[in-house]
């Protein structure tokens, strides 16, 4: 029995370290292309046409070029104002919304439910052919406001925001407006400060998605000088012509904020997703 | 590559500087201070000498603040242009190929260009090779600026045509102006190089099959389109003639059945063909490779003493905006005016200048091989017209596709052409867009 | 979701406030709803509405209004068109390419993180870092690393004496191509969804049936794989449509060539909608792939209904 016991654990030891140098192998394969990508951007441009991880001569020269030649600095003012900007909206409509479905009662309730609910049905990608004409009729093409305003009314966000409402406990509101509260007073002073980590989730994600989304702000910025990151190393790559050194310079400039951005929330990032399934 | 860029800028930042001081006088005591946004798409070589182009007119105008974008060539490029107007925020000069521009003018995207405007900056009509003059007017009025022509031409290896005696006495090539001389000549140049006679991209490029059958088709007089694209009027006795004759070439194993845009280059460029045949920008490339070429018109080989080519220009064409004001098309034509005025660095890439200020001059005609085949502007023939159609478009791509089956074989000619008409069937009676 | 518990029999009060609830909360109601309703009506659902509208007129991006009514032409000619029909296969190509092995490679890696006892955050790092990256620079990378005659993969084979086909620029493997960048691009997602299914298991069903003698291959078999069923379920639906949805790296990696040969049904709608001008033909096509999209969610909502059933 104890013999049994015994093999089996030497066995179970065995896999173990078995599966641990499989995944070690698959994990540094995985870093390989942005390590290829960063040592690249590290040659002067002469030496990439030779297909090697030596660097004879390394240099930042590739970085400060992208830095002077192209717009990337205002690239990335577009980005953070437009992803601040949905994320920060989203955030806010959303949780009023759902704040509204999941504490009161109201005539209408289900017809508002349902809707938003088909709304989750709705891909904006089906939708960029309208869009183009409703914002060419309002004049607002070419603008920040185009790319931002239709990212934020996102049902799935509404329905993130509902389902951690309805699962906090009632009382302390209860408390708040025997002390003659508002529901906006108790919507600020309880709920959102209760509703941290859904905030962080439904918040991280919409900037990261906002950032990274290509296909609407490229139909909707047509100026290099507003173009988001995406947009401008999608649109404008043809001036690096075969520079492979500033070429990947630029994409790793174009992944830094991001980049942060996962190792500073990297908890909240991985933790959103495994709570919520959302993806863009 | 590197090394090719540097050669240019030394050889030629002079001269493009000079050129320009003929136009500095030319809106005397009109203030030009401001802002210019130019859109173009060219890569390699071109885009090296644009750069050059562009830093001329910086130097010569230090107070108009010049932000060029060179965007993705084809589709994309016209797509980016025709939004950003539709926005309201186009820049203010852009490159467009002739074919491309009526389609813009159409859809109300581009701003007229008056000859009053025009006079102010010394351009007129009768300065441009009339062919591209004329091709771009829509409805007598002009819209767009040619730069060049880029006719479809012939290269050849000196070499290889020596060795197969296809070269005269002096040195030049003898004429291919029949089928029977022409395919001789690939016989005799097939056995000089050991491996093919002459060599055409086939393969995942629709544009080069569709060039080579509209130079020999509209040699025989034939036309694809009429009535702005709504009706077909393709000719099956002379298409089937033309794709007849390409399937020989392929078929007898003088050009190679199967072959793609960088491959057709390597096998011309190794010296395993004696012909290539291609748009004339390719010249950097040969002459960076170091190789005995030359180049000369596309041969006439169907028609008689009437010579036809495919080709088509870039021009300069100025997008609409609800904001324009005489300064801003002043600054604009400035622009335009001095890329003109460098036609010499842009013809040094193989395209025929459209200016004829410098055409017409000795030093352009002592340029060799470049003005070998300068006749070709005046013969050329551009796309027919139709809103589907143009350089990089879906006619294009269905007239193409279609002949590249011929020539790899996979197709008889009567097949590729219902394949065409079919096709071409959809296109001309979907409605309009514009 | 608690859909079901608002279902209840009106009561009489007013303005239908169930009785537990304070009268009058009509108007709050909608002071907090506006703001998010106002823009969903102005963004969701009245393009949604005008779109469908659109697909029966001739509506041309460049000129003002409807034009011609069109009645069921557009959608005739998109059913008729071998474009439409081709895009739409490519599409389905490249959903076949990327699902499978980003299911199957995330489970795997995700399993053998678990069992790993130290070293969970670089794993972490190793595979999710590439999702949070933009396409744009994603597809920087891999042009650089696919580029014939210097690129990575290529060199890399050549050593081990394998010639490399021309990855983006043959019609027959740009589509492998896109697909192994993308399976790169957005494992991480999947693993890291597969990784939290895995921590719920309850250790002491393994530990059960170690002392019964099953080898871990068996507990895998046994376990594991059930428990992780609606895992599964959800990461393949998510993994379906955001394949469908696919656009930016055939937009820049491609271009939708060679020859059309990664032409994805969004990049057909974005060529005949802004470059061809049709925008009245691309919002027909549109709404046939919103019809795509919505059987794919409605076969997942049937199967998830069966695994609770089940459950």
């Amino acid at each position: 029995m104890t013999d049994l016991a015994q093999r089996a654990e030497t066995r179970v030891k065995l896999f173990n370290r078995i599966c641990f140098g499989v995944l070690i192998a698959f994990a540094l394969l995985w870093l390989v292309p942005l390590a290829w990508a960063l040592d690249t951007a590290l040659k002067p441009n002469a030496e990439t046409t030779r297909t090697t991880w030596a660097i004879a001569d390394p240099t930042l020269d590739a970085f400060s070029r992208v830095l002077r030649d192209t717009d990337i600095i205002t690239w990335f003012g577009s980005s953070l104002f437009i992803s601040t900007l949905t994320a920060v909206g989203t955030v806010l409509v959303a949780s009023l919304a759902a704040y509204a479905l999941s504490r009161m009662r109201f005539r209408y309730r289900n017809v508002v439910f349902w809707l938003v609910l088909a709304g989750i049905m709705i891909p904006g990608q089906v939708l960029i052919v309208p869009w183009f004409r409703e914002f060419d009729a309002l004049g607002l093409l070419n603008t920040w406001w185009a790319v931002s305003l239709p990212q934020i009314p996102t049902a799935i966000a509404v329905f993130i925001f509902k389902q951690f409402f309805d699962g906090l406990p009632r009382e302390l509101e209860e408390v708040a407006r025997m002390d003659g509260a508002g529901y906006l007073r108790i919507y600020r002073k309880i709920i959102m400060p209760l509703a941290r980590p859904a905030v962080a989730a439904v918040a991280i994600f919409t900037f990261v998605t906002s950032w990274n989304d290509l296909l609407w702000p490229l139909l909707v910025l047509s100026n290099p000088d507003i173009m988001t990151v995406p947009v401008g190393l999608a649109t404008v790559q043809g001036a690096f012509g075969i520079r492979y050194a500033d070429t990947m310079a630029s994409a790793i400039l174009g992944a830094i904020p991001l980049v942060a951005v996962f190792l500073l929330f990297q908890r909240h990032i991985v933790e959103g997703i495994a709570g919520s399934g959302l993806k863009g | 590559m590197t090394l090719t860029r540097r050669a240019l800028l030394s050889g030629t930042a002079a001269a493009a500087a000079l050129g320009l001081t003929g136009c500095s006088g030319v809106t005397p005591g009109r203030d030009t201070s401001g802002s210019l946004d130019y859109w173009n798409l060219f890569g390699g070589g071109d885009g090296v000498r644009m750069t050059q182009m562009l830093d001329a007119f910086r130097t010569a105008n230090p107070r108009v603040t010049l932000s060029a974008v060179t965007l993705a060539w084809g589709n994309p490029y016209y797509t980016k242009l025709a939004l950003a107007t539709l926005g309201d925020k186009p820049p203010d000069v852009a490159i467009s190929h002739l074919t491309r521009m009526k389609t813009l003018v159409s859809s109300d995207l581009l701003e007229e260009l008056r000859p009053a405007d025009l006079a102010r900056h010394g351009i007129s009509a009768d300065l441009f090779t009339e062919r591209a003059w004329q091709a771009g007017l829509v409805d007598g009025k002009a819209y767009a600026i040619p730069l060049d022509t880029h006719p479809f031409v012939m290269f050849y290896n000196t070499d290889i045509c020596e060795k197969a005696g296809l070269l005269d006495s002096s040195g030049a090539l003898t004429p291919l102006d029949t089928p029977e001389k022409f395919t001789e000549a690939m016989r005799k140049a097939k056995e000089a190089s050991g491996a093919y006679g002459g060599v055409v991209t086939i393969n995942n490029d629709t544009s080069t099959p569709w060039r080579i059958f509209q130079s020999l088709y509209s040699q025989l007089g034939g036309e694809v389109l009429a009535d702005q694209g709504r009706r077909v009027v393709l000719d099956e006795a002379r298409a089937s003639q033309v794709l007849t004759f390409l399937q020989s070439l392929t078929k007898s194993g003088l050009f190679p059945a199967a072959t793609d845009y960088q491959g057709s280059i390597a096998t011309f460029a190794n010296g395993q063909a004696g012909f290539y045949f291609q748009g004339e920008w390719e010249i950097s490339t040969f002459q960076t490779a170091k190789m005995p070429f030359s180049m000369t018109l596309f041969p006439n080989v169907f028609g008689g003493d009437k010579y036809a080519v495919q080709a088509d220009s870039h021009t300069l064409v100025i997008p609409r905006r609800p904001d324009q004001s005489q300064a801003g098309l002043d600054r604009s034509l400035l622009l335009v005016r001095s890329m003109l005025d460098q036609s010499k660095t842009w013809a040094e890439g193989g395209h025929v200048p459209a200016w004829l200020p410098f055409r017409d001059s000795a030093e352009y005609q002592a340029m060799t091989p470049q003005s070998n085949y300068s006749a070709a502007a005046d013969a050329a023939v551009y796309d027919p017209e139709g809103w589907y159609s143009g350089s990089g478009s879906n006619f294009e791509i269905v007239m193409g596709s279609a002949v590249a089956t011929v020539l790899g074989g996979q197709q008889s000619p009567a097949d590729a052409i219902a394949q065409m008409r079919g096709q071409l069937q959809n296109l001309s009676t979907t409605a309009s867009p514009i | 979701m608690t859909t079901e518990t608002v279902v209840r029999p009106r009561p009489a009060t007013e303005d239908g406030a169930p009785p537990e609830q304070r009268p009058g909360t009509g108007l709050p109601a909608l002071g907090f709803l506006a703001p998010f309703l106002i823009l969903y009506l102005a963004f969701i659902i009245g393009p949604t509405i005008y779109g469908l509208v659109m697909s029966f007129f001739d509506t041309s991006l460049v000129k003002p209004g409807l034009s011609g009514f069109a009645g069921f032409g557009n959608y005739a000619e998109a059913l008729q068109s071998s474009d439409f029909w081709s895009s739409l296969w490519h599409t389905v190509w490249f959903t076949v390419l990327t699902t499978p092995p980003l299911i199957v490679l995330a489970f795997v890696f995700a399993l053998l993180a678990d069992r790993a006892s130290r070293g969970r955050w670089f794993f972490r790092l190793a595979f999710f870092a590439p999702f949070i990256l933009p396409s744009a620079v994603v597809a920087l990378i891999w042009i650089f690393i696919y580029t014939p005659g210097l690129g990575l993969i290529e060199t890399a084979l050549l050593k081990i004496g394998i010639t490399s086909p021309n990855w983006l620029g043959d019609p027959n493997w740009a589509m492998p191509s896109l697909a192994m960048t993308t399976i790169w691009w957005t494992l991480g997602f999947n693993f890291v969804l597969y990784l939290a299914g895995l921590q719920e298991i309850p250790r002491d069903l393994y530990e059960a049936s170690a002392m019964d003698g099953a080898s871990p291959w068996q507990q895998i078999r046994k376990i594991t794989i059930p428990m992780l069923g609606r895992t599964t379920t959800l990461v393949a639906v998510l993994q379906v449509i955001a394949s469908l949805k696919v656009f930016d790296q055939m937009y820049i990696m491609t271009s939708g060539g060679p020859n059309f040969a990664t032409r994805s049904i969004l990049e057909y709608v974005y060529d005949e909608g802004f470059t061809n001008f049709r925008v009245g033909y691309a919002a027909a096509v549109s709404m046939l792939f919103f019809v795509v999209v919505l059987l794919v969610s409605a076969v997942w909502f049937t199967i998830v209904r069966r695994q609770e059933k089940g459950v």
